[in-house]
């Protein structure tokens, strides 16, 4: 019984997790942005800068009719938010933030393909949404997502291949054991390849390809109104927490930090988390969209080179440290 | 085989795992079933998705966890994902499409159902009665890997080549298909030359 | 030197971070009332006193957006015996600034300075009507024409006040002369008495 009690509040937490840190990354995301493009973002919502934006943006979001298109695939349609969101939820409850049982909240034995193989599988939401829309500017969002996925999924699996070959392991918790400082610059290509590519695969700016707003509207989710809509925005943030969380897990030492590894590990997490969030956001303001074709092109002669090259060294120096 | 229903294991009192192993075998069975039968092509490929995570969960409930993560990376993440990007190149209609249908699907149901017939005869003749004992893991990721790259390093290799081999032969079959247009292009506009500069700019530009 | 690869990237990312740090340049309008130019084009104001109905702001109006009604009124004459004149009376003046699109034509060709610009813009409506502003609406506005910004240093006078310049010098001038002229009248008289002072 202590067993289960135990479970349900890991999943609680874990859950609330989930639904406050999208948020948290969403509200910085307008504030950054605005100031890096000199303007000052949300500022009425909740009296104080603007910090409850994102909550009248839900309630908006509630209120608004949940439109589904006459020719639609109807229970595809209505069902591909959900396929959107969730794998990201299972995602977190993976991650470890900071050193033992207690901070995790799951151990899974297998944990990076764990989280790789789940993380694959919210893109079936995209997928089941650009198909299902009937509307061609979604089908063409859903055949961008499907060659963008099937393009960066290879050099994100080299790259963490990469570090778990560091480790001698695949469970998260015991990549972030055998952490050592100096695997900084000894994965730091791997570490590149694997942010880049899970950045293209969450389709952020700038990676966006599949729903370049300017051409293809919204890509697969342009007819969706209302909560499902807000549920495939949660899920980019969802992404991006997920994706800045694996980065710190596999490449930057996770809790490991100068002061404190013991008690305040979970602070260095989460520091080292926001941290990535931000760089994600400045990616987002800095740069131009990528093109289909160069966007192909930067993962095949790109990032897979480098991802094999950096699987090369990781493995000559495992050896020779041997 | 009669030896199987008495003890010390048997299936007359099924324990839980044993249970929901069944009911999800029998999901995963009624999933593949539609899947095939199904006339419409997208939604085949997501009962398809349904399918390949049932076998997923199967094994984990075999506490085979890391091939059921492989399982869902490999076949649910990228299988499937490239089967939509194929149906969304084609004309696959929202509802059905009534030319969905196979003339061989007697011939496709025989050779099933011989397929089925022989893995299971195998299976059932290689281990008889031999049970797992699931309480402790028996396909983490550490013995996997032990297996596979100990016992089982030569046919590993072996595969690996032959997948090598059908990489390249891809590689190759699109490159000469590739050549081939590019030869035809290259005579059609050196054919078209003359004709062209005749024809006014507009023309040409259409070309071109 | 080729430039390094990669540092346009960097660049890119230099510049977003330099502008965050920067004070941001976002006007919060409705707290924050803008400072507007001087020469704003807020709103048309009328000073319906100077005006003489002469109808070129209405001829001229590219967008047909001014509606003026006038009638005519005998004034009796002034002098006994003098000729009665004829004068117009506005009776409505009325700019409709739904259809105006702010090219101050109106303003510059009137000749009695009877139109003004004023910085006030806020008078949004809902009802697309009650953008048409009537005089008594138009001479509200004029309470709140600024003041004309003064002239540069070195400009030449203006024609006005060279005018009444002149006219007043004239008129000290003349003063002048006359008080002279008299001053010396009795000064005469005084040099007349004077022997005759000396006599006594």
């Amino acid at each position: 019984m202590n067993d289960a009690l135990d479970v349900a509040l890991r999943l609680l937490v874990v859950f609330g997790v989930f639904l406050v840190l999208p948020l948290v990354i969403g509200q910085t995301e307008h504030k950054v942005m605005a100031h890096m493009q000199g303007r000052l973002g949300p500022m009425y919502a909740g009296g104080f800068h603007g910090w409850a934006q994102l909550v009248a943006d839900g309630v908006k979001f509630a209120q608004k009719e949940d439109v589904v298109p006459a020719g639609a695939d109807r229970r595809i349609f209505q069902l591909a938010p959900a396929v959107a969101l969730l794998p990201y939820l299972l995602v977190l409850v993976a991650i470890p933030i900071g050193p033992g049982e207690g901070a995790v909240g799951e151990v899974v034995d297998a944990g990076l393909f764990f989280v790789l193989a789940v993380m694959g599988v919210g893109v079936l939401g995209s997928l089941m949404a650009g198909w299902a829309s009937a509307n061609k500017f979604s089908l063409l969002g859903g055949l961008r997502t499907a060659a963008q996925l099937l393009a960066y999924e290879l050099p994100m699996l080299l790259a963490a291949a990469s570090v778990a070959m560091a480790a001698g392991t695949v469970s998260l918790p015991g990549i972030v054991e055998a952490f050592e400082w100096w695997w900084l610059p000894w994965q730091i290509v791997g570490a590149l390849v694997f942010f880049t590519a899970g950045l293209a695969e969450l389709q952020r700016p700038p990676f966006d390809m599949p729903v370049a707003d300017s051409e293809i509207i919204f890509g697969a989710y342009t007819e969706y109104t209302g909560l499902r809509f807000a549920l495939f925005l949660l899920a980019e943030y969802a992404g991006i927490v997920v994706l800045c969380g694996l980065t710190t897990v596999l490449f930057l030492g996770g809790w490991q930090g100068p002061w404190g590894a013991d008690g305040l590990g979970w602070v260095w997490t989460l520091l080292k988390t926001a941290v990535l969030a931000f760089v994600v956001i400045w990616l987002r303001v800095s740069y131009p969209r990528l093109r289909e074709d160069q966007l192909q092109k930067l993962a095949w002669t790109t990032l897979v080179p480098l991802a094999l090259a950096q699987i090369a060294l990781t493995g000559i120096v495992k050896v020779a440290i041997q | 085989m009669t030896l199987a229903a008495a003890a010390p294991y048997g299936f007359l009192s099924p324990t839980g795992v044993e249970v929901s192993f069944l009911l999800v075998g029998l999901v995963t069975f009624a999933a593949a079933l539609v899947t095939v039968t199904t006339k419409q092509l997208v939604h085949a490929a997501l009962w398809l998705v349904v399918a390949l995570g049932g076998l997923a969960v199967e094994y984990l409930l075999l506490t085979a966890e890391f091939i059921a993560w492989v399982q869902v990376l490999i076949y649910v993440g990228s299988v499937v994902v490239l089967l939509l990007f194929g149906l969304m190149l084609t004309k696959a209609p929202i509802g059905r499409s009534p030319d969905a249908d196979s003339g061989n699907r007697w011939a496709a149901l025989t050779v099933a159902v011989a397929a089925a017939a022989t893995l299971v005869w195998v299976v059932v003749d290689a281990f008889r009665t031999q049970w797992i004992d699931l309480d402790a893991p028996q396909g983490t990721t550490a013995v996997t890997g032990a297996m596979l790259f100990q016992h089982w390093v030569l046919p590993f290799e072996a595969l690996s080549v032959l997948l090598l081999a059908a990489l390249v032969g891809a590689i190759v079959l699109s490159r000469k298909a590739d050549a081939k247009a590019d030869a035809k292009a290259d005579a059609g506009t050196g054919g078209a030359e003359s004709p062209a500069d005749a024809a006014g700019p507009a023309d040409k530009e259409r070309q071109r | 030197m080729p430039p390094i690869p990669g540092s346009g990237l960097a660049k890119g990312l230099a510049v977003t971070l330099r502008t965050m740090t920067r004070k941001t340049v976002t006007a919060q309008y409705p707290d924050v009332q803008p400072e507007l130019p001087p020469r704003t084009r807020g709103v048309i104001g009328l000073f319906e006193e100077n005006c003489t109905v002469c109808m070129l702001c209405a001829r001229e109006c590219p967008d047909w957006c001014i509606y003026i009604d006038s009638h005519k009124e005998t004034v009796p004459a002034a002098a006994p015996g003098g000729r009665e004149r004829s004068r117009n009376v506005l009776d409505r003046f009325a700019i409709d600034f739904s259809l105006c699109m702010y090219c101050g034509i109106c303003i510059e060709v009137c000749p009695f300075d009877a139109l003004f610009w004023s910085p006030e813009f806020e008078y949004a409506e809902t009802d697309i009507h009650e953008l048409t502003h009537e005089r008594d609406k138009l001479r509200e506005w004029m309470w709140t024409v600024p003041a004309p910004p003064a002239l540069d240093a070195a400009a030449e006078e203006p024609k006005e006040i060279a005018a009444a310049r002149k006219a007043a010098e004239k008129l000290a001038a003349q003063q002048a002369t006359e008080a002279a002229t008299e001053a010396e009248a009795t000064e005469a008289e005084a040099s007349k008495a004077e022997p005759g002072e000396g006599e006594q």
